[in-house]
């Protein structure tokens, strides 16, 4: 037993077994029957439930404890209408392994122009990450698939890389995702060729190689060559989920706890009760505290103190923390800092007349027209106003 | 009624101001900040001020109901709040999480505007009458639908929990937060009203060689998951309720994907478009991340139900037994719950799981739903590690902290539902600690050191 004085334990002991007397054994003994018998872990077609779980079927008008209107449940509703071609088009731009990304091209070289206007600031020099924006390359990818099994069990141990060159398992994702969800303050604004360029130039940094051939700064990274990439890491993942078997091979997968970590039971009766932890366990205590809360923990039950900004400030505040912050939040996207006295004062001093017209106009620097926003001018300069004031 | 001493003043309003302008002269001495009205002349100094005494609210009239008109908790609960800690954002507070405060919930509802938000490109406002839900690919009959048109179907309101199967995710190597909102609160409850997706399904004719469905949000990260058709049309919701209102806009208003017990991440927010595929679409969350490393080097991808799970939500870190003295009588509760089935019972240990005890359910008991627990309990001061350990209805019962890290190492970050300690220290003091062995890494096998 772990570092405990044996008095605690048989007086813990002796008074939880008095407490399951009184409370706890004619309460729950009454497990629903059948709880764990087959038919609860199929579907009404035989197979076993796809995440290893519990089937709950319609049984006289009622679902587990839920009652049902059965009659709404065989369809006939006419509601909506059939979606035009242009419109399935529009909206289904999705690059899958099964689906190349649209006709384009871009080399390394154009993709580090991209990446150096539009994407250093977050994810760093050369991809490296940094505040808390993920890496996009740690050196060569097919050598670095081996550290997925390191297991960071102590501090100096070295822990497994996990970014898009030995992680991923398929590139298309990151066409789609480039595509669809980057950069973050303006996504679905690169055009094709940006992103087939942003994609040569990742798997640059991730030292990677295309049909035998390096992506090297000259390589042209087009449908044709983007179709051959095969990530280093793509037989890495389990359950299988490709092909006609992908369910059954899923449903297998789940069969079996060991698989996924989990522990069953046959039934409640063959729980452990008694001297169930092994030997070797101890008290593990906190060593390195996360506190950073915002706001911090309170349980206290007072009233709020009152901030000293009148209801146009706290506007102009909400519109800054929710529209301007990603980028003048934060220090290396570029743009002047609120809070940051010097870099503010240079602004200011530009005069508040060429102040306002950048912001409403946007600069070539990288600041949209507006901040992207749709405010008005007036209240835009507000918004001036508020992160200037708290520059102070 | 004011609590006066005098009957006569009671009945005799002019007597009674006469009388309190008295007392008051009489009685400033021993006024008490935050009251009002003083009223008992007779106080001594065992007796309570705020009973003795009138406070504001007492005496003075309230606001109006036109005041409010979308109702907001008293000023005194502004702590009960979602709170952030900058090491779980992704560089900004757009791609973040806001984590609920489970230690201040009771029952199993939570509040909409408690509820643990997370979102990977900030959170959209979205014009309910310009948004549109389309299902297409593998169907005989794609379809667009307004709000309004797909609030016509016949809908459904279930009680379910989501969570974030990265809950508890940072304390696979020990504990880190002395916490409970920051340990277990990447979760809420709540009663969802929508419909059925196997009901819309039922028209469009599925082909049979649909697989997989791509459920793909419209906001501005556009993020996408892949889900087995065997979910879809089994217990897959598309809701726009939420207790009884519309989803809130940090729930994906106007309308989520919800998959009953299922990662929080797969229960795509703000969602737009469906589309039935034979092969899977690989999206940037269901490979990136979301995935669960394993020390053979293999990940697991396509991980989808939330493991069953218990934490004790009373006593807590930010609810400790401070206040108590021996002898006391105390609830000790908790929030109980399976991505795969019914809670079937709860035990609790007061040794670190070394020797368990059932506790008893109370209130609903609902499928893939928060379930509160409690246990009768007599305060008697000294040390203890309490845990908890549910089981559901589909055979699982949480695993030790061994035997999940056996399989799944400490580099998995998701589906983290070892059994919970929290050491209880004499003087009533909560900490949060894990009972564990110490464990070495033998080619991609975990094995603990110092074990015979």
């Amino acid at each position: 037993m772990y570092k405990f004085d044996r008095k605690f334990i048989l007086g813990a002991s002796a008074a939880a077994a008095a407490a399951f007397f009184a409370a706890g054994c004619a309460g729950d003994s009454a497990a629903p029957a059948g709880a764990n018998s087959d038919d609860t872990l199929t579907y009404e077609n035989g197979k076993r439930v796809i995440d290893g779980g519990r089937y709950y079927a319609t049984v006289n008008d009622k679902r587990g404890p839920y009652y049902v209107n059965t009659d709404t449940e065989s369809g006939g509703y006419t509601y909506g209408r059939t979606p035009t071609e242009n419109e399935l088009n529009a909206w289904n731009t999705t690059v899958t392994p099964w689906r190349l990304p649209p006709e384009g091209e871009g080399t390394v070289e154009e993709g580090e122009a991209v990446y150096e206007a539009k994407c250093v600031m977050c994810h760093g020099d050369f991809g490296s990450g940094g505040g808390g924006y993920p890496a996009l390359a740690k050196g060569n990818a097919y050598d670095n698939v081996k550290t997925l099994k390191y297991q960071r069990l102590t501090p100096d141990h070295e822990g497994p890389i996990r970014v898009f060159g030995n992680y991923w398992p398929e590139a298309s994702t990151l066409w789609w995702y480039i595509m669809e969800g980057m950069p973050h303050p303006d996504t679905r604004s690169l055009t094709d060729d940006e992103v087939y360029a942003l994609v040569a130039y990742i798997l640059n940094l991730n030292e990677m190689e295309i049909d035998g051939v390096e992506v090297d700064e000259d390589f042209v990274l087009n449908q044709e060559t983007f179709s051959k990439i095969v990530m280093p890491n793509k037989d890495g993942f389990e359950p299988n989920i490709k092909g006609p078997n992908a369910l059954d091979d899923v449903r297998a997968y789940y069969a079996n706890p060991a698989n996924f970590g989990a522990q069953k039971i046959a039934s409640a009766d063959a729980r452990c009760m008694h001297d169930c932890q092994k030997d070797t366990v101890k008290v593990v205590p906190i060593t390195i505290e996360q506190k950073d809360f915002l706001p911090p923990l309170s349980e206290v039950r007072d009233l709020p103190k009152v901030e000293g900004i009148s209801a146009a400030e706290a506007e102009a505040k909400a519109t800054y923390e929710q529209s301007c912050a990603v980028c003048h939040g934060a220090a290396g996207m570029g743009a002047p800092v609120v809070g940051d006295k010097k870099a503010w004062a240079a602004v200011v001093g530009k005069g508040m007349d060429t102040v306002y017209s950048n912001a409403i106009r946007g600069t070539d620097a990288g600041m949209p027209p507006k901040g992207g926003t749709d405010l008005s001018d007036d209240k835009l300069k507000a918004v001036v106003d508020y992160m200037i004031s708290q520059s102070k | 009624m004011r609590n006066e001493h005098s009957q006569d003043a009671a009945e005799n309003v002019s007597a009674e101001r006469r009388n309190f302008f008295k007392k008051t002269a009489a009685l400033s001495a021993t006024a008490i900040a935050g009251t009002g009205m003083l009223a008992g002349t007779n106080a001594m100094a065992e007796d309570d001020p705020v009973i003795m005494n009138t406070p504001d609210w007492g005496h003075k009239i309230g606001y109006g109901v036109t005041k409010n008109r979308y109702g907001m908790p008293s000023p005194y609960e502004h702590n009960i709040t979602r709170r952030n800690a900058q090491l779980l954002s992704s560089g900004n507070w757009q791609a973040s999480i806001a984590m609920c405060p489970i230690q201040d919930l009771s029952g199993i509802m939570t509040p909409n505007g408690l509820f643990f938000s997370r979102c990977h490109g900030g959170i959209p406002t979205i014009n309910p009458s310009e948004w549109r839900l389309m299902i297409h690919g593998l169907v005989e009959k794609p379809l667009v639908l307004t709000l309004e048109q797909l609030k016509r179907y016949p809908n459904v309101s279930r009680v379910h929990f989501v969570e974030c199967p990265a809950n508890g995710g940072p304390e696979w190597r020990g504990p880190q937060f002395n916490s409970i909102q920051f340990a277990k609160g990447m979760m809420s409850n709540a009663e969802w009203t929508g419909v059925y997706l196997k009901d819309i399904l039922k028209d469009l004719g599925l082909k049979p060689n649909a697989r997989w469905m791509l459920a793909e949000g419209i906001d501005s990260s556009h993020m996408g998951r892949t889900v087995p058709v065997d979910k879809v049309l089994d217990d897959a919701m598309i809701v726009w309720g939420q207790n009884g209102e519309a989803l809130r806009p940090e729930q994906g208003y106007p309308v989520r994907l919800l998959l009953p017990g299922w990662e929080g991440n797969l229960c795509v927010k703000w969602l737009g478009r469906l589309e039935f595929a034979e092969e899977p679409f690989y999206a940037k969350e269901e490979t990136a991340k979301y995935t669960a490393l394993k020390p053979t080097g293999k990940a697991i991808q396509h991980f989808y139900a939330n493991e069953v799970n218990s934490i004790i939500t009373n006593p807590c870190p930010e609810k400790p037994w401070t206040d108590l003295k021996k002898g006391d009588l105390v609830e000790i509760e908790g929030l109980a719950w399976s991505g795969m089935g019914t809670i079937d019972g709860v035990d609790i240990s007061f040794d670190g799981g070394d020797n368990w005890v059932e506790a008893n359910l109370k209130g609903l008991v609902l499928p893939k739903s928060w379930t509160r627990f409690s246990f009768l309990y007599k305060y008697e001061g000294k040390p203890l590690i309490l845990a908890s350990r549910a089981r559901d209805d589909a055979g699982y019962i949480q695993p030790t902290i061994d035997q999940e890290v056996s399989v799944m190492g400490v580099e998995s970050v998701y589906h983290r539902n070892g059994i919970a300690s929290w050491e209880v220290t004499s003087d009533g003091k909560v900490n949060n600690v894990q009972v564990r062995s110490e464990f070495k890494d033998v080619d991609g096998k975990m094995t603990i050191v110092g074990e015979a």
